[in-house]
């Protein structure tokens, strides 16, 4: 007998006038967990705003236990038991954990803030979840999973009876992730009904009692997890079988000269990494956060600064002290944190592709937009960017996949012989992660040397030659291509969210 | 098979996209649109209350009477689409009419211009070290640098006016009775909008404001053209001090006073976003005008400055909210 919390019915959403979503159902029962799946642009945070009291729908209804309900704003949402815990980790940085927990509920007493009522919730809140947290430790001082039970503790104060996740894992290592999960588990066996959303099918089968995927603003899968495998979970997002083979680069010749080597890299963040790139081959760097993978990445661009070993490009030993000069040594990056490191936020797509090409596409330092606009037509279509293809688009107007292959087409345009691609689908939909993997291979075999330094064991499955498997800053295995796989991977990285 | 499959996909997408681009309408409309049809009603209004409003030499008044703070504009907006500050250009210009005033007797008029000029590339010069060498914040570094440089002008000054003869070239009329303060205005404007929209250098300024850890990564010396920037903005100081010098054959402590503010409203007026990576030197123009035809307009009415400076105040306010508002429903997706 399902006792459904919150029951959702024909929900449309229009902005201006494009329909997002076209009548969505949903029954959220308490005590289990829902995961919502879609690619980008399916609508998903769209309708989790409308539950959230964010938006509000053109059509449809929602009743909370059985009552309907109207949210005019996010405080409405809250006090009928809905919470949502965002993506992006939404704390006040210079107070204190117990400040932070019930931020927005002080308890007061004659008009003055409550001290110890206040400690007392929020070590009832994180005793509920198992958490031990320092109450009065600034939360700056925390690692990002500490600060995420914050958030969760945060959504449990009050008669929260719904709590809805937004890609909670996103930021976490793998150690945390399980934790997270067992939070979540713990929230639903106490009677919460749980939306989770994600990127990631693993997390899915590894979580859920039922998943929901939503494709172009309609519900396209909506069954208990056990009844479906994970090819149809994909073609529901997709909406038609993508192949999940690998793609198989093309071997480097063996007689072919190293373009960049590593002897006995070190810094803070890792030690003693050797290792050899030569053309035609992807390496792989699998590690976690913090396994010191992207610090590694960055280093070898010169975003960042080693202290210990050498590094050789085409043999000659070379330290770099800005990333101009490894761009000079035929180096492209693609930095792990998109929005932050790579785009170019109000300018153009020819603007952005174009940027490190500028003192080259440039006559006597001045500039024509014609030029960009043709540098960009270079890639346009190689890329398959979806896209106005003379490139006047602002970047941010885009999806995260085809950012990615504008930020990709830089470096092809900058005539680059490496590229460093350091968590090149983070944030990227299905679909343009299947793109992303064939146009390095073709990279691969038209004869550039890549690495992808990854957190996420798909990159490094579909496409590397060999993959080199960091943890806490050191090489721990290097694992050749044909013995490549998610077990191995895993394994060598101390286990996976299976485990 | 696989391709056939994707490129389906990829044009089904890209129609979806052609859709969306219908509806973003509001997004593609420049800034500078609603500004042109703000500075147009206010032309209309005040040629109906004066008539004296359209002749040729008030607009010559309108150019020249914001010539200075235009040339200094001129260098705040590239700083300022940089992601930075100039806070002090007026006590710069106060000091560098001052080093003008003071040596202009003893070693002539070519040799202490050229002088004066240096010593406004100084103040640039200081400005840029340090905020991209110490790494102070802009706009504390030049909080700091307007207080000192006004304190300078006023302690060596000694609160007089001090005269300077046979200096007047910016209120020379080479043609259409324009006065040269005025060329040199939109002389430098116009090359600040070139650099701005057409070099590596404009672009590289746009970039850094976007994003300075990606315009690091693609490559750009961020550092060298914040410093430059400022270098530019030191010698439009320079610059400014020598018009002031010459429009008022004098100068004294009080000389350039407020001209920072003048230049951060039209800069912001004319669209370009505090936070950096947007805004043009044309927008800056408009902006310029809008304030500079408000202030004429009121005179002409007969309304007491006290009262112009209330309305640029407001102005700016209206202005942005405006923007603000435009933003958020631009936003709304």
């Amino acid at each position: 007998m399902r006792k459904d919390f919150l029951a959702v019915r024909g929900i449309r959403k229009s902005f201006g006038t494009v329909e997002v979503l076209h009548g969505v159902d949903l029954d959220l029962a308490a005590g289990t967990i829902t995961a919502l799946l879609g690619e980008n642009g399916a609508g998903k945070s769209t309708f989790v705003r409308i539950l959230a009291g964010d938006h509000r729908p053109d059509d449809g209804s929602i009743s909370v236990d059985g009552k309907m309900v109207s949210f005019h704003n996010v405080g409405n949402a809250r006090d009928a038991g809905i919470r949502l815990i965002a993506q992006e980790i939404a704390d006040a940085p210079t107070l204190t954990v117990a400040e932070n927990i019930v931020l927005g509920a002080w308890p007061t007493r004659n008009g003055l803030l409550d001290r110890h009522a206040m400690h007392r919730m929020a070590r009832e809140a994180l005793d509920l979840l198992g958490a031990d947290l320092p109450l009065t430790a600034n939360v700056s001082n925390l690692r990002l999973g500490e600060r995420q039970i914050i958030e969760i503790a945060r959504a449990t104060i009050g008669a929260s009876k719904c709590i809805i996740f937004d890609e909670a894992t996103a930021a976490l290592s793998d150690a945390e992730a399980r934790k997270l999960f067992i939070l979540i588990r713990r929230l639903a066996v106490r009677g919460a009904a749980i939306l989770y959303i994600t990127h990631r099918l693993d997390e899915v089968f590894a979580l859920a009692d039922r998943v929901c995927v939503l494709r172009d603003g309609r519900v396209s899968l909506d069954r208990p997890t056990l009844e479906v495998s994970q090819e149809q979970v994909i073609e529901a997002m997709v909406g038609r079988a993508v192949a999940h083979a690998r793609h198989s680069p093309g071997q480097p010749s063996s007689t072919a000269k190293p373009v960049l080597e590593a002897e006995s890299l070190g810094s803070d963040a890792f030690s003693n990494i050797s290792f050899a790139l030569r053309p035609g081959e992807i390496l792989g760097m699998y590690g976690k956060v913090g396994s010191g993978v992207q610090e590694l990445s960055a280093s070898l661009v010169g975003a960042r600064t080693f202290d210990k070993g050498r590094l050789l490009i085409d043999g000659k030993p070379t330290h770099f002290r800005h990333p101009a000069e490894a761009i000079a040594a035929s180096i492209g990056h693609l930095p792990a944190d998109r929005a932050a490191e790579g785009l170019l936020r109000t300018m153009t797509l020819a603007e952005n592709l174009s940027a490190p090409s500028w003192p080259r596409l440039a006559r006597y330092g001045m500039l024509s937009g014609e030029k960009l606009r043709s540098a960009y037509g270079r890639w346009h279509r190689e890329l398959r960017v979806k896209a106005d293809p003379s490139g006047g688009q602002t970047i941010t107007e885009l999806s995260g996949g085809n950012q990615q292959k504008v930020l990709l087409g830089r470096w092809l345009e900058a005539g680059s012989r490496i590229l460093v691609l350091t968590e090149p689908t983070r944030g990227v939909d299905v679909g343009a992660r299947q793109e992303i993997y064939r146009v390095l291979t073709e990279l691969a075999a038209k004869g550039h040397a890549i690495i992808i330094a990854s957190s996420d064991y798909e990159d490094i499955n579909a496409v590397a030659s060999r993959a080199l498997v960091l943890v806490r800053g050191q090489t721990i295995a290097e694992i050749p291509h044909a013995r490549i796989s998610t077990e191995t991977l895993t394994e060598a990285a101390g286990g996976g969210i299976h485990a | 098979m696989h391709d056939k499959l994707q490129s389906e996909t990829v044009a089904a997408m890209t129609d979806f996209d052609a859709n969306r681009g219908k509806t973003s309408v509001l997004r593609r409309t420049p800034e500078s649109a609603a500004l042109l049809a703000f500075l147009l009603a206010e032309i209309v209004f005040f040629s109906l209350s004066s008539p004296y409003f359209l002749t040729w030499g008030n607009w010559v008044n309108v150019i020249t009477a914001l010539s200075i703070t235009g040339v200094l504009a001129a260098g705040g907006t590239m700083l300022l689409i940089a992601g930075q500050f100039d806070l002090s250009v007026g006590s710069g210009v106060a000091f560098v009419a001052l080093v003008m005033a003071l040596t202009v007797n003893s070693i002539g008029i070519v040799p202490a211009s050229g002088l004066a000029l240096l010593v406004g590339i100084g103040i640039g010069m200081i400005n840029g070290f340090l905020v991209t060498k110490i790494g102070v914040n802009a706009l504390i570094t030049t909080l700091g640098t307007l207080a000192i440089f006004r304190g300078l002008t006023q302690s060596i000054g000694g609160g007089k006016n001090i005269p300077i003869s046979n200096f007047d070239w910016a209120i020379w009329r080479p043609f259409l009775n324009i006065p040269l303060s005025a060329l040199v205005f939109v002389v430098m404007a116009i090359i600040v909008g070139i650099v701005l929209k057409r070099t590596v250098f404009g672009r590289s300024i746009y970039a850094i404001g976007a994003n300075e850890n990606a315009a690091r990564l693609v490559g750009i010396k961020t550092k060298r053209v914040v410093f430059q920037s400022f270098l530019l903005s030191g010698a439009f100081i320079g610059l400014g001090g020598l018009m002031s010098a010459s429009q008022l054959g004098s100068t004294s402590g009080t000389t350039g006073l407020g001209l920072e503010l003048a230049v951060v409203t039209a800069v912001i007026l004319g669209g370009t976003s505090l936070k950096g990576g947007t805004g043009t030197m044309f927008g800056t123009v408009i902006g310029l005008l809008i304030v500079g035809v408000l202030n004429n307009g009121l005179t002409l009415m007969n309304i007491n400055s006290a009262w112009q400076q209330a309305a640029t105040g407001f102005l700016l306010i209206v202005a942005v909210s405006f923007d603000q508002l435009r933003q958020r429903l631009v936003g709304r997706r």
